[in-house]
C-alpha cells in the first residue's frame, strides 16, 4: 500500500511530497548550524537519508512533514508537519525552516495549516510540539501558535525537550 | 509515489516494508553482533528511522529495500535490494537476515531476483555490490552469484572495497 501525500495551500505556501528535486536545498539545511534543533550538521549521505525518512513516516504513519515552497516562486522554504518517531512522546507539529525561508512567518503559516489538517482532517484532539529550550525562535513561535509548556520528556540524543501543548481543535 | 512490486521465488517473497515490519527492524538492530556490518547496532528509535528511510529511498530513486518473506509461513526474515544514497559513488546491492535465518541461501536466492528485477525492469546493464574486506559472508554471496571485482574504491566514509559486478542471473524456473 502506497499513501499519497496530500498537497496543501495557504496564502503565500504550497506544502507537499518531499522529492528529490528537493536534495539540494534540504541538503545545504542539513549542512548549516540552521539544523542544530534537529540534530545536524548532517553529511551529504546522511540528509538523504533524513529526506528519505521524511517520506518514509508518511508510508508508516499515514501523515507526515511536508516540503513548504514559495507558491510564486516553488522554492522550498522549510520542512513542516506532522511527526510521530518511535521514540517520541505523541504526536507534534514540527517545523524547520531553511535560510530562504527565514523572517517571513513562513513556519507560523505552516504550522497554522499543518494543525487543521491535524485535526479537521485526521481527527487530531490534541497536539503538542517539542522545542529545544534554546531554540528561542521555535519558543517563541510555539508560544506564537498559542502552544503553552507543559512538562518536558528527555530523548536520548537531544537532552531534555520542553512539550509545548497546542489549543485543541475547538480553540485552534 | 513509485509503487513498490512484489517479486516471487521459490522460497520467499519479496514485498514493500511495513509499519508491521518495525519489531523486525528493532531486534535486528539491536543485536550487535548480528547488524554489525550494517550500522548497528541501533537503538530502536533509530530502527524506526532506518525503517521509514528505507521505505522513502523508493520514492526518492524508483527502487529501494524489500522485506523477506517465507512463503511457507510468511515470515519476515530480513530483508534485500538495492540502494544508491546521494553522495555515495555507486548503488549497492545489499541483504540482511536475522542470525536464525542465515545459511539456508536465502540472500542468494532473494539477490537473483533482486538483479534480474534490476536488468530487466529497471533496464540496467548490471548490478554491482560491495563490502568491507573483513565481510567474508558478503564477499562469498557476491562470488556466489558470479560477481567478479571490477575496481577497488575508496568510500566517503574513508573505508577502501572491492567493488563487484553481478551478471544477471539464469532464469528460474517458474516458483
Amino acid at each position: 500500500m502506497t499513501v499519497s501525500i496530500p498537497t496543501l495551500t495557504t496564502e503565500r505556501l504550497t506544502l507537499r511530497a518531499p522529492m528529490m528535486e528537493d536534495f539540494a536545498p534540504y541538503a545545504a539545511f542539513c549542512a548549516s548550524p540552521r539544523s542544530a534543533g534537529v540534530g545536524g550538521p548532517y553529511s551529504q549521505t546522511q540528509s538523504f537519508t533524513r529526506l528519505a525518512a521524511l517520506i518514509g513516516h508518511w508510508q508508516l504513519r499515514g501523515y507526515g512533514r511536508w516540503m513548504v515552497t514559495d507558491t510564486a516562486t516553488s522554492e522550498p522554504l522549510g520542512v513542516v508537519g506532522l511527526f510521530f518517531p518511535v521514540g517520541w512522546p505523541e504526536p507534534e507539529i514540527a517545523w524547520s525552516v531553511f535560510d530562504a525561508g527565514e523572517g517571513r512567518g513562513i513556519a507560523y503559516e505552516a504550522a497554522l495549516a499543518s494543525r487543521a489538517y491535524a485535526y479537521e482532517t485526521l481527527g487530531w484532539t490534541t497536539a503538542v510540539s517539542c522545542v529545544l529550550p534554546d531554540n528561542t525562535r521555535s519558543v517563541a513561535l510555539a508560544e506564537r501558535l498559542g502552544a503553552v509548556r507543559e512538562g518536558s520528556f528527555t530523548h536520548t540524543d537531544y537532552g531534555e525537550m520542553p512539550i509545548y501543548r497546542h489549543p485543541g481543535p475547538e480553540a485552534a | 509515489m513509485t509503487t513498490i512490486p512484489h517479486l516471487k521465488t521459490e522460497r520467499l517473497t519479496l514485498r514493500a516494508p511495513a509499519p508491521s515490519d518495525f519489531g523486525l527492524y528493532r531486534d535486528f538492530y539491536a543485536d550487535a553482533e548480528g547488524s554489525g556490518n550494517y550500522g548497528g547496532p541501533l537503538r530502536s528509535d533509530q530502527a524506526y528511522q532506518k525503517l521509514c528511510a528505507d521505505l522513502g529511498h523508493w520514492h526518492l530513486q524508483g527502487f529501494g529495500k524489500w522485506i523477506m518473506e517465507r512463503r511457507e509461513d510468511n515470515q519476515a526474515i530480513g530483508g534485500c535490494g538495492i540502494v544508491h544514497p546521494i553522495g555515495w559513488p555507486s548503488h549497492e546491492l545489499t541483504w540482511w537476515l536475522m542470525p536464525e535465518h542465515r545459511g539456508h541461501g536465502y540472500a542468494a536466492e532473494a539477490s537473483r531476483a533482486v538483479i534480474r528485477f534490476a536488468c530487466q525492469t529497471l533496464r540496467w546493464p548490471n548490478v554491482e555490490t560491495h563490502m568491507r574486506d573483513e565481510n567474508a559472508a558478503a564477499r562469498r554471496l557476491a562470488e556466489g552469484l558470479g560477481g567478479k571485482v571490477v575496481r577497488r574504491e575508496t568510500f566517503p566514509d574513508g573505508v577502501t572495497r572491492d567493488v563487484f559486478v553481478l551478471p544477471e542471473p539464469e532464469p528460474e524456473s517458474a516458483p
